[in-house]
């Protein structure tokens, strides 16, 4: 699994909380896709996060119920289109996850299952651990290496959406 | 049954990323079939352009989270190549355990949850954690003991980071070498079970001979190093790529289709295991007569039953890498050669699971990329996708609109298509039957 601790050494527990995770997902050559991993850069400089275990999920899918597991709660970012505006953001919680599939959220990073298969393969394993997707809709997909300006001005504002949701 | 069919696949589930096929059949006969990827602008290729030489396997590494390590040793490979480094022999051992793994994380994937939905006659995987709960535990078991292996090795299990060009950033330890042969040695029980599985399941009878093309070495099953070898009977240094394989722009695609001795050819699993069959180990080569494949094998369905044969072979050879390494012990100054910038050019080849990948770059005398080629797999295969789909339809034109459908996707899936390297949508339109 892709795990970037501050050190960038992957260790299964070297965090002090255990009960939760931040994984961001999304290609960073693919503009906005990439805001999951830019967030998790801007999360690992902050102290707010340190006994957090923050996750760099790049463009991975399946991977996901690995890191869910014996976790109780975990926290994904990522670039989607719920229907909102461009740059809004959102935060979904996935209690029920027939519900999440039904609404046919457009999760633009996971490329191998997407989404939606992942968090039904996480329900039929009969997982229990709690998620919430924090989404931001993107202006652009297309190739390239930085976030849209409209996109870039709303990292503050995610990472107050994690900051709340660590504590909820 | 039948007789006009006007079918549009749109998009084909369970491949990586997304592309179209249009099916046209007017009274019996296929009148149009377009395998249509709408590839994206090369950018990848444009990103390295300007790049120091450590730079571009990092980008490289993002092009596609399940060939990551393949992106990333094409590239490093193509830098040193250029730059006249020597990597290691510890360095290439290293490179080519990590390889192993990266071949059964995608395997693992596509064997178990994007193609094997199709052979149980269901939907998709999910179904199968109620009908198949073994089948389940045993891949995610599986590509968890990859996605170890990797991250021990590259310090990530995705867009690996200590593989760099001239050697390692961090080596494993002893300890950790010994950790990953028990994981390895446990998985064995896994695989044993799989087989008695796999043995039960319906795979279409179809065949059409073709060229196939893969890496070839004297010793190895080649994935990490070797010559391109072809099925017609050349083989070639693999810094001479061009002088076999051309690519051409196609009306019905954005995509360049491939072509070398013929106008099509296959690379992946099937073709690695046509190419280089006696180099499988003898426990690989036993599951693969236990499942009824042999060399050559024409029908492209056999790909899925190949990719398994290779997580046996590529566990096997590990456990093989792993004792050589500890005999040897792990030295550290041995992880990195001495790096000076200077002019060149270099081709890296490896097989990502998909088959051949061509990374080719040229650097300026600071150490910098001037320009920069690369040719994916997926890519490869377009023409000769459509060419099986040709001999495909007229074997199943008198079943239902939905089988045929069928067919064309479980085709498709058994290549493996890893779509997202280079494109972004595939959709499936089948017209008039």
């Amino acid at each position: 699994m892709t795990n970037t601790s501050r050190n960038n050494v992957s260790k299964d527990h070297d965090h002090g909380r255990t009960d939760i995770k931040i994984i961001g997902f999304g290609n960073k050559f693919r503009s906005d896709d990439g805001i999951g991993i830019r967030i998790i850069k801007e999360l690992e400089k902050l102290e707010f996060f340190k006994d957090i275990e923050i996750i760099d999920g790049g463009t991975s899918g399946t991977d996901l119920i690995f890191w869910i597991k014996n976790c109780e709660k975990i926290i994904i970012i990522d670039a989607i289109d719920t229907g909102q505006n461009t740059g809004d953001v959102i935060n979904i919680k996935v209690d029920d996850i027939e519900e999440f599939i039904k609404k046919d959220y457009k999760s633009l990073s996971l490329h191998d299952l997407n989404l939606a298969d992942v968090l039904k393969l996480i329900k039929a394993l009969k997982i229990n651990t709690r998620i919430s997707i924090i989404g931001i809709k993107p202006k652009s997909i297309d190739f390239g290496d930085k976030l849209s300006p409209e996109i870039e001005r709303k990292i503050p504002k995610i990472i107050s959406e994690i900051k709340k949701e660590t504590s909820r | 049954m039948v007789k006009n069919l006007n079918v549009e696949i749109s998009p084909i589930s369970r491949v990586e990323g997304h592309g179209d096929l249009i099916i046209n059949i007017k009274d019996k006969k296929v009148e149009q079939l377009t395998f249509r990827i709408p590839e994206s602008p090369r950018f990848f290729e444009a990103m390295m352009v300007g790049r120091k030489y450590d730079e571009p396997s990092h980008i490289a590494s993002r092009i596609c989270g399940i060939c990551s390590v393949a992106h990333t040793c094409a590239s490093i490979k193509a830098t040193e190549k250029a730059l006249g480094i020597t990597p290691s022999p510890q360095t290439i051992s290293l490179r080519k355990l990590v390889y192993h793994h990266e071949n059964v994380q995608s395997n693992v994937l596509h064997v178990y949850f994007l193609a094997a939905p199709d052979f149980f006659g269901v939907g998709s995987v999910i179904p199968l954690v109620e009908t198949h709960p073994d089948v389940v535990n045993i891949a995610l078991r599986t590509k968890k003991m990859a996605n170890d292996m990797v991250r021990i090795i590259g310090g990530r299990a995705i867009h690996p980071i200590r593989i760099v060009v001239g050697g390692f950033t961090k080596l494993p330890t002893e300890e950790e070498m010994v950790k990953m042969k028990e994981m390895l040695q446990a998985s064995y029980q896994d695989f044993e079970k799989t087989l008695s599985v796999l043995k039960t399941l319906n795979i279409p009878a179809f065949e059409r001979e073709t060229e196939y093309i893969s890496i070839s070495d004297a010793v190895d099953y080649a994935l990490y190093d070797g010559s391109i070898k072809s099925s017609d009977g050349w083989e070639i240094d693999d810094q001479n790529y061009l002088d076999k394989i051309k690519e051409k722009i196609v009306r019905h695609s954005t995509s360049k289709h491939c072509w070398a001795s013929r106008d099509a050819f296959m690379v992946g699993a099937l073709a690695r295991f046509n190419n280089n069959y006696d180099k499988l180990t003898d426990n690989a080569r036993k599951y693969a007569e236990e499942l009824g494949l042999k060399a050559p094998c024409y029908n492209p369905f056999m790909n899925n039953i190949a990719q398994f044969v290779e997580i046996i072979h590529s566990v096997d050879d590990s456990i093989r890498l792993i004792d050589e390494i500890l005999e040897e012990g792990i030295d550290k100054d041995k992880a990195m050669v001495d790096i000076v910038p200077k002019a060149g050019r270099g081709v890296g080849v490896v097989e990502a699971p998909r088959g051949l990948l061509i990374h080719d770059y040229t650097y300026n005398d600071r150490g910098r990329v001037e320009k920069a080629n690369m040719i994916i797999p997926t890519g490869m295969n377009y023409a000769n996708i459509e060419k099986d789909m040709d001999a495909l339809i007229p074997t199943v034109i008198d079943k239902s609109e939905d089988e045929i459908k069928l067919s064309c996707e479980m085709l498709i899936r058994a290549y493996d298509p890893c779509i997202s390297c280079s494109t972004h949508f595939l959709n499936v339109k089948l017209i008039n039957k």
